[in-house]
């Protein structure tokens, strides 16, 4: 295997563990939280695919009609999470979590054949914008340029999160309820409509990875369920609650999985699948996360 | 229970259960082929779902990827009927020692986690059975999975298979009792209602809950093994997603908490796919709707919905 060729699959690793990063951050955020872990999210992932071609085609004729496809899609999403969380979430704080997971999981099914029904089995692609076509030659090196532009953005999100979480009076409310759910109503703050706002800023966050990544791979069947996997691997690898762990893993994760891709392609998840194995065995608690024991 | 007593000894119990196993066993007298094959699908389902309920209602733990000791068992013994490496019983006592391995490897790693996690591991190893069974064309026949697989000629019958799957599965249904009604059943209870307290009473949580994962996944790649039998057949779906989701729904339908939960509600799980898939192709969505509303509102299943019932009712009368 030549070096350009080497660079290539790393870029193209690294592009697709960005949009497993932006699902993973939502899964955390919603995790870290509300103590919710959305099974449903990678159906929410791949709403955002879905709602950005049909957005896509109904904007065509406008100019920069991919980034409002994406604005669009972005909304849905966080919509579409709003309704789950109002009609089926909320119901859930309350009960123990082995209902939770069985809600959501629930939830995975009813999406899975929700979207088969409006959109029917095959699958569906766009273009990216003319400009973001084609390569960038760089020293002989050739990166595509869609893909760069993803790494991009996704470490450009993980700061714009970072600020929110950490700099913002909603990252301050946020960090609270985290903290003490009770504690934060008593002082008066709608801790439901809180909630709700996580959880659509969760499912934005997926629906946008999904919506990103629908001009290099294609939106349909069983993406849902991949990027559920893989995104459990990240919150697994990187550290339950750790967005740069996240990142980290993410990353980690698209490069085991562009390279096995290379080695046995449709058992290409079962590296990433090892990495998470071998993590577990000897830092369970992920890499950045915090050495607690997990039980 | 007092200490001294034995579970057979619950007396109350056997004019209950006995007339219904006789019924069982009369059913192929005056029933047809094609309703004894539901039975059995019913009672295979059954098997498979009262082994993931031994972690679900009685350890209080999710699994999302029991498919994956169905479709080892399934696969295992299929294998090698299909390639007659080996007997009938001997393929059977193979494909056992197979799932139980599987449940010592896996089982390995999944304890040392906790509740989700827990369950997305699983998921994740019967991904992994998932991709090889689908993958490994040349062996396992991939998506078209395994056809045509060699049984013992007495079973091509379909009242011979109905026996034979009435009778194992209720052996394994009657050990799966005894299990719960054991010393080590209820350090499973235990466990499930506060492990942290059990924990502190000298009960191993994590061996107890390894061994429990081994017997469920044990019981169910039997009914793995028991699929292969009625339908010559295996396939990659075994190991997959809305499989793991069935044996689950069964449970939750059929209520948890009880020990015939997973059966009553294989039974309705038949009883509903077989109205249902006539009428649409999107079985799914009828389950995830399903599962949705009955653990937001149901979430003891029939079996709660009835012994509420029950209770409410002897309440009333005792007044």
């Amino acid at each position: 295997m030549t070096l350009d060729t080497l660079f290539l699959q790393i870029v193209s690793g690294l592009s697709e563990g960005m949009v497993v990063f932006l699902c993973a951050m939502g899964l955390t955020l919603i995790l870290g939280s509300l103590r919710v872990l959305n099974v449903s999210h990678g159906s929410v992932y791949m709403i955002g695919a879905y709602f950005v071609v049909a957005g896509n085609a109904a904007v065509q004729a406008l100019p920069g009609h991919f980034y409002i496809a994406l604005i669009l899609s972005t909304i849905g999403t966080a919509i579409f999470g709003g309704i789950i969380e109002i009609l089926v979430i909320r119901p859930l704080y309350k009960l123990e979590h082995i209902f939770q997971f069985i809600t959501t999981f629930g939830i995975t099914f009813i999406v899975m054949d929700l979207v088969k029904i409006v959109w029917g089995g095959s699958y569906y692609t766009i273009n990216a914008p003319a400009y973001l076509q084609g390569p960038i030659i760089f020293h002989g090196f050739i990166i595509p340029k869609y893909n760069a532009a993803l790494i991009v953005l996704g470490i450009v999100l993980f700061i714009g999160m970072q600020f929110l979480i950490h700099r913002s009076r909603l990252g301050l409310l946020i960090r609270g309820i985290t903290v003490d759910r009770m504690m934060m109503s008593l002082f008066g703050i709608d801790v439901a409509r809180l909630y709700s706002v996580v959880f659509m800023i969760g499912c934005a966050l997926a629906g946008l990875g999904g919506a990103l990544v629908a001009p290099i791979s294609a939106a349909g069947p069983g993406m849902d369920v991949t990027v559920l996997i893989k995104s459990f691997i990240v919150i697994v690898v990187g550290g339950f609650g750790s967005l740069g762990g996240a990142l980290l893993a993410s990353m980690i994760v698209g490069l085991v999985n562009s390279f096995g891709i290379l080695l046995i392609p449709k058992a290409a998840m079962g590296f990433a699948f090892f990495v998470m194995v071998v993590t577990l065995i000897f830092r369970p608690w992920g890499l950045l996360g915090k050495p607690i024991r997990l039980e | 229970m007092p200490a001294n007593m034995k579970p057979w000894m619950i007396t109350s119990l056997w004019p209950k259960i006995v007339p219904i196993v006789i019924l069982f066993f009369l059913f192929p007298l005056f029933l047809d082929d094609s309703a004894l094959s539901l039975i059995t699908e019913a009672l295979i389902l059954a098997l498979a779902g009262t082994a993931l309920n031994i972690l679900l209602g009685g350890c209080g733990i999710v699994s999302f990827g029991h498919a994956g000791f169905f479709a080892v068992g399934a696969y295992t013994f299929g294998l090698l009927l299909y390639y007659h490496l080996a007997s009938f019983w001997i393929a059977m006592i193979l494909a056992i020692l197979a799932v139980i391995l599987y449940g010592i490897i896996t089982g390995w790693f999944v304890v040392r986690l906790v509740e989700i996690y827990f369950a997305l591991l699983c998921l994740g190893f019967a991904q992994v059975i998932w991709v090889i069974t689908s993958v490994w064309y040349g062996v396992t026949g991939g998506d078209d999975g395994l056809n045509g697989i060699p049984i013992m000629n007495s079973l091509y019958s379909v009242g011979n298979t109905y026996y034979f799957v009435l009778t194992v599965a209720g052996i394994c249904l009657l050990a799966m009792y005894l299990m719960r009604e054991s010393p080590f059943g209820r350090y499973l209870h235990a466990l499930r209602d506060n492990r942290t307290r059990a924990a502190f009473i000298g009960v191993n949580t994590r061996q107890s809950i390894y061994i429990a994962f081994v017997i469920s996944g044990f019981f169910c790649g039997i009914a793995g093994i028991l699929i292969v039998i009625q339908l010559h057949s295996a396939f990659p779906s075994y190991a997959g997603f809305i499989k793991s989701g069935d044996f689950l729904f069964v449970c939750l339908l059929g209520g948890m908490y009880n020990f015939l939960g997973p059966l009553v509600g294989a039974f309705l799980f038949i009883f509903l796919t077989f109205f249902i898939c006539r009428y649409t192709e999107y079985w799914p969505l009828f389950m995830g709707l399903g599962i949705v509303l009955i653990a937001l509102f149901f979430r003891g299943g029939v079996m709660g919905f009835i012994m509420n019932w029950y209770r409410a009712r002897k309440v009333k009368g005792g007044c």
